[in-house]
């Protein structure tokens, strides 16, 4: 398990936990990250925001916000 | 035959929009929504001798009661019960889309499903079985091209089918039995115990459930909600024990995974992720190092655009006026009226509608920006530095861009900030941002004094602004806004090619009011200067003796440390409060730009009164310099290159001071217009008010340390 904000480009992951709560939490879940789903990183090489793949969207999340939510490796692909 | 009503849905950037406009075309009213600050859309228009009306609801992403858009959005649902919802679904994108589509399903809506941006699904890979997601989810699903008119005919038909035949699916929400059982049960004590809910109770007892507030306070109005309340708390509890959950938790999972399995079933995904243009794009757009550079050009591009093909086209109008002006002189004679018409009115509005087709070409811009996706990347790009600069973050960017173009719709942009400290933040420092209205007194002075550098002495302005802006906002975030900023998520919708249509549109929506305040604000305030300049009577027009002439000699000397103490650059300023262009107005009115010996008599006032007071040096080195240039641009009479206009100028500025006007220009109390829309969008007088004074200070000091640092340099 490692935060979403250390994880490599590419690689398929499963959101373990998510250290957000009330409205943000809300704001994720329906963008589609939320327990037990699917997300991947694309970019996430500058001291900024990341860029993720959810669902074959791409969303920009802070560095700050992907640091509390809890990743690990997924099988799925 | 009944007119039917029906209203767009769907998440932000599904095309939505692309679609009202092509039914709704110029006929569409935008308003706010009742007591909201959420702008509301609507129009009509036949289809087989059918009117139909169609409401553009907000995009949202979900139902809930967090944000007013999602409220405005089902508050539309259960009360006005439109005949038909068309959710647009980006069918690239369709899992996270269904999740509003379930929703509104949840709310007993008629829905029909508009697959949109199929070809971009193609490219992914994506093979979406719509017959099979039709059946599926019992509502009919179409795929169209909001871009051309792929799908339109049958869309139509199937809207005009269904809102004669409705069909409502609750019961093909399938969320599993834990959620079911309790939906059903909170269900049952509301059909027991309430009557008379306009929403359907199954909807209801969800939304408990999901604690959402709204809805909670609703139950309770009632009177009757005690026991459901009670049920609801005792469920939550359960969720809680069982799953180490909460109810709303599970009830998110149970959407995904009804979802999951209609998108299982009926689309087949490639085994391994395509990679699609936009990937590709964006692996150059946002890189590490070149992101930057290249949001830079972009921004250099946009404004070198503007002015290349807007100064000429400025030229025509200005000579459309002088014209205008020239055969009413002609026909009427001197006289009250004449003055009247031609000093006030063609003076005063004329010179500010010469900067039109500038105006309109910045916004065409910056709508293409918009709708191709690039703003987006814009805001992914200077992340970075807002957040360590200012503490705001990149989607701050996007109300600061839009504020070179006007202030206003930059202002109503940060409604999409969640937060209210970063909103209030971002509503002070957007006012910095170098909106088209102060274009034109940057291209006058520009024009005047620094000829082949204009471009680069307005890029100067600009940068300054943004720097100016980034101080103030670093400032605010360790005083009055300490705290963290809201978090940030943002969708980074696919490039698309911007639709001409789409693009003018939203060009227009802008543009059109800035023309508004030329035909009011700025047409009543040009009447008041003309009294003010004409009055007392019997004093030369706009001279000194004139009562605005009494008012700038008054206020003047508190200019006199920026450089600018002439009477005329301080009733320039007076009135440019109202709206900044009026700078150049006042200056037209006041030096007779719009009257069509305007050269002599521009050339009268500067030789005959001011070229005493200034360095005589300098005026006519420039001058000099400056008509050797203007007789050889002779054939394009762009407004600032008039020649009669430009030497009175230069007889009242010096490069340097004319800069330190400029910079104030840029920086001091934002125009009316912008004070009413903070005033709007905070409803509370408190921050207007701060951003007048603050902006006030500012402009003075800045403007103070270029002049008096410029002195001290030999400029």
């Amino acid at each position: 398990m490692m935060s979403l904000a250390m994880a490599t480009e590419n690689e398929n992951l499963k959101i373990v936990q998510i250290g957000h709560g009330g409205k943000f939490q809300k704001r994720l879940q329906e963008m589609g990250i939320y327990k037990d789903s699917q997300i991947k990183v694309i970019k996430n090489d500058i001291p900024g925001p990341l860029i993720v793949d959810v669902k074959g969207s791409r969303l920009i999340l802070g560095r700050g916000q992907a640091q509390k939510i809890m990743v690990e490796g997924s099988e799925y692909g | 035959m009944d007119k039917i009503r029906i209203a767009l849905a769907g998440n932000p950037n599904v095309g939505k929009s692309t679609l009202f406009n092509r039914w709704t075309g110029m006929r569409q009213h935008v308003g706010n929504w009742p007591g909201k600050t959420v702008e509301k859309k609507e129009g009509t228009f036949h289809y087989n001798q059918q009117e139909i009306e169609v409401v553009d609801l907000p995009g949202n992403y979900s139902l809930t009661a967090y944000s007013v858009e999602e409220v405005v959005s089902r508050d539309y649902i259960v009360h006005e019960k439109p005949d038909v919802i068309v959710n647009v679904i980006d069918a690239a994108n369709i899992e996270r889309n269904l999740y509003l589509t379930v929703q509104m399903m949840e709310l007993g809506a008629n829905v029909v499903l508009a697959l949109n941006m199929n070809k971009f699904a193609f490219e992914k890979g994506l093979k979406i079985n719509k017959n099979q997601l039709s059946q599926l989810l019992g509502v009919p699903v179409i795929e169209i091209e909001a871009v051309d008119d792929t799908g339109s005919e049958q869309l139509l038909q199937t809207i005009i089918k269904v809102s004669k035949s409705p069909n409502i699916v609750l019961g093909r929400l399938e969320y599993g039995n834990e959620v079911s059982e309790h939906v059903e049960q909170i269900k049952n004590i509301i059909d027991q115990d309430i009557s008379g809910l306009e929403a359907p109770s199954s909807w209801i007892a969800l939304k408990l459930m999901e604690d959402d507030p709204e809805i909670i306070k609703k139950i309770e109005e009632t009177g009757k909600g005690q026991r459901v309340i009670g049920e609801v708390k005792k469920i939550q509890r359960h969720f809680n024990d069982v799953f180490g959950d909460d109810a709303d938790a599970a009830i998110t999972d149970a959407r995904y995974g009804f979802i999951a399995g209609l998108v299982s079933e009926s689309v087949k995904k490639p085994k391994i992720d395509k990679i699609t243009r936009s990937d590709l794009i964006d692996r150059i757009v946002t890189h590490k190092y070149l992101g930057i550079p290249i949001f830079l050009l972009i921004m250099w591009l946009t404004f070198q655009i503007t002015f290349t093909v807007g100064d000429p086209l400025g030229g025509y109008i200005e000579e459309a006026f002088a014209l205008l002006g020239e055969t009413i002189s002609a026909n009427l004679g001197e006289g009250f009226l004449t003055s009247f018409i031609v000093d006030g009115i063609i003076g005063g509005v004329g010179g500010v509608l010469v900067f039109v087709p500038i105006i309109f070409i910045l916004f065409l811009i910056l709508s293409l920006l918009e709708d191709s996706g690039y703003l987006a990347r814009a805001a992914f790009v200077m992340d970075r530095f807002m957040h360590k600069l200012v503490g705001l973050h990149g989607k701050s960017f996007i109300p600061m861009i839009l504020g070179f173009g006007c202030a206003v719709p930059g202002i109503m942009a940060t409604r999409t900030l969640e937060n209210e400290r970063d909103r209030f933040l971002t509503m002070l420092i957007v006012p910095f941002m170098s909106c088209s209205a102060r274009l034109p007194v940057y291209a006058l002075l520009g024009a005047a004094f620094f000829s082949v550098y204009q471009g680069w002495v307005i890029f100067s302005l600009y940068i300054l602004g943004i720097v100016v802006a980034i101080i103030m906002a670093a400032i605010f975030k360790k005083t009055i806004f300490k705290g963290m900023s809201a978090p940030f998520v943002m969708e980074l919708p696919p490039y698309r090619i911007p639709t001409a249509k789409g693009a003018i549109i939203h060009m227009w929506e802008r543009g059109v009011l800035f023309l508004k305040k030329a035909g009011t604000l700025i047409l009543a305030l040009s009447v008041v200067i003309w009294a003010l300049s004409s009055l007392p009577v019997g004093v030369e027009y706009a001279s000194q003796e004139s009562i605005t002439g009494q008012i700038g000699t008054v206020l003047s000397p508190v200019f006199e440390p920026l450089g600018f103490g002439e009477w005329q650059a301080t009733v320039a300023i007076i009135y440019g409060f109202v709206a900044k262009e009026v700078v150049v107005s006042t200056f037209g009115i006041i030096y007779g730009v719009g009257e069509d010996g305007s050269g002599e008599n521009a050339e009268e006032t500067a030789t005959g009164e001011s070229s005493g007071e200034i360095s005589n040096e300098q005026a006519s080195g420039e001058a000099s310099s400056e008509s050797v240039d203007e007789t050889a641009s002779d054939e394009e009479v762009a407004p600032e290159e008039n020649p009669g206009f430009i030497a009175a100028i230069q007889g009242v500025f010096t490069p340097l001071s004319a800069y330190a006007y400029m910079v104030f220009v840029l920086l001091y109390i934002p125009c009316l217009a912008t004070l009413a829309t903070i005033r709007r969008e905070t409803n509370s007088w408190k921050w207007p008010a701060f951003a007048a004074g603050y902006t006030f200070a500012v402009a003075y000091v800045v403007s103070l340390v270029v002049y008096q640092g410029g002195l001290l340099l030999g400029f």
